[in-house]
């Protein structure tokens, strides 16, 4: 029970993730129609869940609020904007609830109260008097104790129809049956003749006598599903011992024989002509079933849960497959054998296939992330006071549902940030000629290997001169240093530096945007702002694709194995070493396009180029830029499987990993965003 | 002969708890999510002997898979409970008519289940 319960749980989180988006789009689009149901439907399922673990108090809450929108969409009551507010903050509460639903909290409790109460004012507004207007089941008298013998005879005559709904009225006599002694006198007076027989009706039908303890409602129970159509009569007989009485008995035989006599042939008969008519429709149905199943064949895509540990036990073992791969190519390489070479290409289609498939699963679209922001700029903006359009774009975006998780605080700060520091009040913005509703927008994309997301806002920016005055008086910077704006912006990553002039409780106490940084940092990724006073300002989180095989480019520098990824590269030439040992300012012209390039021989600190020779220049992509890395020799395109490398060298950046190749060596994987940044300032540094 | 249901909820943990009820008495499981999914399975699965459906749910209701399946010549007379929170006759009605067998009212027990079951198969 305890494992359902855990379902449970998991399910209700979903249905209440589906609440919100279904509630925030009925916000702004108060007359769907298919937005209420949606709504009531999840409720709905939520309710039935929630009183089938029984947690009550969670489903009696349900029921209330279900109550609510059965009215909206019933056309009994209007959706008002009071009534999403409840709504809302009911939402929330059902989120601490399914944790804790014994209301052990006080504030649970306390807003249980409230809220029930806001909610039962809605539903009685519309009039208390439809409500619980229940049919009163008629109690029967029950003339003998329940508990004591009786008999009961029962008539029982089924609609024809009875079949049409799967019913069977044997099984009802069966359970009439099983309640004591008993004598079942079936009637066969209305079957007609063969001509006119129809045999999907119903035309049987008993008189039963049943000696039993049970009362006369338990008895009407029996019949539950049968009543409506059919005749019922139950009637209770205030004598005991009438089944094995004789004289009862021939009464009741009597009836029996009386029936049977005139109808015992056509009995025959009846059972033989079913016989052939079932398997006359069997074969009809046969084709039927085939036809409507073509017709059935596209299908929605569904979806189960998978344990997160099996899928990364998975990744691990198409990881090792990739490797294995890779010795079989090398192995094929040197003996050259056709068939050999025919096997290790297949399996390395395959591999390739099924590495993208694998990690293909554990991505998610950034979107389910995206919605949740909705509510929060819904709220803040209104404690606020300002009025803001929410803006999304690129949700359709994956990334790994970890990195994903860890991101949602870290933008939730940023968001809120935007909310209460970057975005002007609606009059502060009509003053300045800006529309009154005021921008935030979130954005993703992919770039190379890297994911990046935006939070441009269209509030009054960042004034560069009164961070760089604070990050003075602060004592992080010195008077007369000169920074661009891009470096002066980085101060408010510092911890402990703020700049709103009056902390509210919206955005906290200068304690946050470091804490954002460092969330960022741990995931590998990282965020620069840039911002224009009274445009706005962006917030650019870069973040690395989880992935942890990469299609590279193997190369070789002083025989030593790198590997650059693909997704970076985008040109490879030859070039002259004369023509880089000679240069001044490090540019190479290549295809009428002024290249800067990396020495990386003499960056490593191995023995320099030699003149007379050759290196391949790699023309890797770095942002907005394109730069060439200097290597001995390409080797050739390599699977690589990425490995972190030891906790001894975690300090260094420009390496983000190592890979085993086919043969068993090593080959360092190359950060060339890094390699290029550390250049930057090993240059700016000489130039000093 | 072991019989065979089908179970039709959008709800997982419904599906988990009427599925673990029924195999506990020997009956084969057969778990659909919906009424378009369930009319597949029973279209693809020999042998169904019983269905037991939610209304509420996404793609098609249960209604609407009532009547639907009531529309196959081979399960005209199949057996269907739903499972339904609504003690409304309303309710209860609209499901009978479209051609539900019984019904099952949430919250339930696992004996309770298994009674309404075993009134309508044998």
């Amino acid at each position: 029970m305890e494992e359902m319960k855990e379902t449970y749980i998991q399910e209700a989180n979903e249905l209440l993730e589906n609440l919100e988006s279904s509630l925030l789009s009925l916000e702004d689009n108060p007359n769907d129609k298919s937005n209420i149901e949606q709504v009531f439907r999840v409720m709905h399922t939520l309710k039935g869940n929630s009183s089938m673990f029984g947690l009550t108090k969670i489903a009696e809450f349900v029921h209330d609020l279900e109550t609510i929108y059965d009215k909206i969409r019933q056309g009994e009551m209007e959706l008002s904007k009071e009534i999403l507010n409840t709504t809302l903050a009911s939402f929330d509460h059902l989120n601490q609830i399914i944790h804790d639903s014994e209301l052990s909290e006080p504030k649970n409790q306390e807003n249980h109260v409230s809220l029930i109460a806001q909610i039962h004012k809605f539903i009685n507004k519309t009039g208390a008097e439809n409500t619980n207007s229940k049919p009163s089941v008629t109690t029967t008298n029950v003339s003998v104790e329940s508990g004591a013998l009786k008999t009961f005879h029962i008539h029982f005559e089924p609609n024809e129809e009875l079949f049409l709904d799967g019913s069977n009225p044997l099984f009802v006599i069966a359970e009439l049956a099983a309640l004591g002694k008993n004598i079942i006198v079936p009637h066969f007076k209305k079957v007609a003749s063969i001509e006119e027989f129809v045999p999907t009706n119903c035309i049987t039908y008993w008189d039963v006598y049943v000696e039993t303890t049970v009362d006369k409602t338990d008895v009407q129970d029996v019949f539950v599903f049968v009543e409506g159509n059919s005749k019922i009569e139950i009637t209770e007989i205030p004598f005991i011992d009438l089944i094995k009485n004789s004289a009862f008995n021939e009464v009741v035989l009597a009836s029996i024989f009386k029936d049977l006599k005139t109808d015992v042939t056509s009995i025959q008969l009846l059972a033989e002509s079913i016989g052939t008519k079932v398997t006359a429709v069997k074969k009809v149905e046969a084709v039927a079933a085939t036809e409507t199943k073509t017709e059935n064949k596209e299908k929605v895509v569904s979806s189960i849960r998978v344990a997160s540990d099996k899928l990364d036990e998975l990744m691990n073992l198409v990881s090792e497959l990739v490797t294995t791969q890779a010795s079989l190519t090398l192995y094929n390489e040197k003996f050259e054998t056709p068939e050999l070479e025919i096997i290790s290409e297949n399996i390395e289609k395959l591999s390739r296939r099924l590495r993208d498939i694998a990690f293909g699963m554990t991505l998610v679209p950034i979107n389910n992330m995206f919605s949740r922001f909705q509510r929060l700029v819904r709220d803040v903006s209104d404690m606020l006071g300002k009025e803001v359009q929410f803006v999304t774009e690129g949700g359709e975006t994956e990334l790994d549902k970890s990195i994903i998780e860890t991101l949602t605080d870290p933008l939730m700060h940023i968001i809120r940030n935007s909310l209460d520091h970057g975005l002007e009040t609606p009059e502060d913005r009509m003053f300045l000629g800006k529309p009154r509703k005021g921008t935030v927008k979130l954005k993703a994309f992919y770039s190379g290997i890297s994911v990046y997301v935006q939070i441009i806002d269209d509030g009054k920016g960042i004034d560069a001169e009164i961070i760089r005055a604070k990050a003075i008086s602060k004592g992080f910077l010195r008077e007369e240093d000169v920074l661009t704006d891009k470096e002066i912006f980085d101060f408010i990553f510092y911890p402990g530096f703020s700049t709103a002039a009056v902390v509210t409780d919206i955005s906290g106490r200068g304690v946050g945007m470091d804490v954002v940084k460092r969330n960022i940092t741990d995931l590998k990724g990282t965020v620069s702002v840039e911002s224009t006073v009274n445009v706005g300002t962006t917030l650019t989180i870069k973040l690395p694709l989880s992935l942890s095989i990469i299609d590279g480019l193997l190369v070789e520098i002083e025989k030593v194995n790198y590997i650059i990824p693909l997704s970076v590269v985008n040109k490879c030439y030859e070039v002259n070493n004369a023509d880089m040992l000679h240069n001044f300012n490090k540019l190479l012209i290549l295809e009428d396009k002024q290249v800067p390039y990396i020495n990386i021989r003499q960056e490593f600190g191995y023995e320099n180029l030699k003149e007379d020779e050759k290196s391949q220049l790699i023309v890797v992509s770095d942002g907005d830029h394109e730069v060439g890395i200097s290597v001995d020799y390409i080797v050739g395109e390599y699977q690589a499987v990425v490995k972190p490398i030891g906790k001894y060298y975690k300090n260094q950046d420009f390496i983000s990993g190592a890979t085993i190749l086919g043969d068993g060596s090593i080959a360092l994987v190359m950060d060339t965003h890094k390699i290029v940044e550390l250049y930057t300032e090993h240059v700016k540094m000489e130039a000093k | 002969m072991a019989k065979n249901i089908l179970i039709v909820d959008d709800s997982e943990s419904i599906r988990e708890v009427v599925g673990l009820a029924l195999r506990s008495e020997g009956y084969n499981v057969t778990v659909g999510v919906d009424g378009a999914d369930g009319l597949r399975l029973l279209l693809e699965t020999p042998n169904i002997n019983l269905i037991v459906s939610d209304l509420n749910m996404p793609n098609m209701d249960g209604i609407q898979f009532l009547k639907e399946v009531r529309k196959i010549d081979k399960y005209k007379y199949l057996p269907i409970l739903i499972l339904t929170t609504e003690s409304q006759e309303q309710k209860k009605m609209e499901a009978k008519n479209a051609g539900a067998t019984g019904w099952i009212i949430k919250p339930f027990v696992k004996e309770k289940l298994l009674a309404v079951v075993k009134k309508v198969i044998r």
